[in-house]
């Protein structure tokens, strides 16, 4: 039984959108990542060192022959925490009463 | 926390968490060239297989084997890159697109017996390249269709687990 619980930490846009990406996959490769989301090296690389560092992702590094391959994904910790705040935020919105319509980005994409 | 966040707010959040998921299951891996390299490659051992000639029919199977595989490391690297989740798109998912695979291949073998037969019937030449080509192209053509139609279901049972 999963209980409703807002995270600032994930809430935060950029995390936000990094940690549902994760939630969605198993393992996801850094460059994936960061053309998905559209951010840069150094900044997701700092945001994923700072949910590594919370016991949200965690970090693997491998060699494919000679280039570095890093991947990431969400812990166990970190999807609960990620369910949890999903359950958090369909109660504020179920709080509302309906009456917020969320954008929808579906059309933006190809 | 939660008190001070306003509900516009909270459905924006959701709305990218449910877009982020959409754009798991419709990233793409397989790229255009996939279908009708394959495509190629099926006419390829094909012709070979008609020629009777023993060397050629050895070097046709030689050429699908590797070109398979050249063929098909890229697109599995891709697919590994950003693998979606077990159950993102609801249980059943996978049963549900091996039976799409089987029928699909079954299509297919169908296409190709039936031309090929017929051909062969009417006394047409090199009926089993022929058939390879028309069965190559509804592969080329269905397969990336087949792929956009699962992506389109999985995006839907996704929206409706919420």
């Amino acid at each position: 039984m999963i209980t409703p619980r807002f995270d600032e930490l994930i809430h935060a846009p950029t995390r936000l959108s990094l940690v549902a990406f994760l939630a969605a996959t198993e393992w996801a490769d850094f460059s994936v990542l960061r053309d998905s989301i559209g951010l840069s090296d150094s900044t997701l690389s700092k945001q994923l060192t700072m949910l590594e560092n919370a016991g949200y992702v965690e970090i693997r590094k491998a060699f494919v022959g000679k280039r570095p391959r890093t991947s990431a994904r969400l812990t166990t910790g970190g999807r609960t925490a990620f369910d949890q705040h999903v359950l958090a935020l369909q109660e504020i919105v179920a709080r509302a009463g309906g009456s917020v319509v969320p954008s929808s980005r579906s059309s933006e994409q190809s | 926390m939660s008190d001070r966040i306003e509900p516009a707010d909270a459905a924006r959040a959701l709305s990218e968490i449910g877009w982020r998921r959409e754009q798991v299951i419709r990233r793409k891996v397989f790229p255009g060239w996939f279908w009708w390299a394959h495509a190629a490659l099926i006419i390829m051992l094909t012709a070979c297989m008609e020629s009777g000639r023993g060397v050629l029919l050895w070097i046709g199977v030689a050429v699908f084997v590797i070109g398979g595989f050249v063929i098909d490391w890229p697109v599995s690297r891709a697919a590994r890159a950003a693998a979606p989740r077990r159950g993102l798109a609801g249980l059943g998912t996978t049963r549900r697109t091996l039976i799409g695979l089987a029928t699909f291949v079954a299509v297919l073998l169908g296409v190709l017996v039936t031309t090929a037969l017929s051909l062969r019937a009417a006394g047409v030449p090199y009926p089993a390249t022929i058939a390879a080509t028309v069965t190559a192209t509804v592969f080329a053509v269905a397969g990336r269709l087949l792929v956009r139609y699962e992506q389109a279901v999985q995006v839907r049972r996704s929206r409706s687990q919420g």
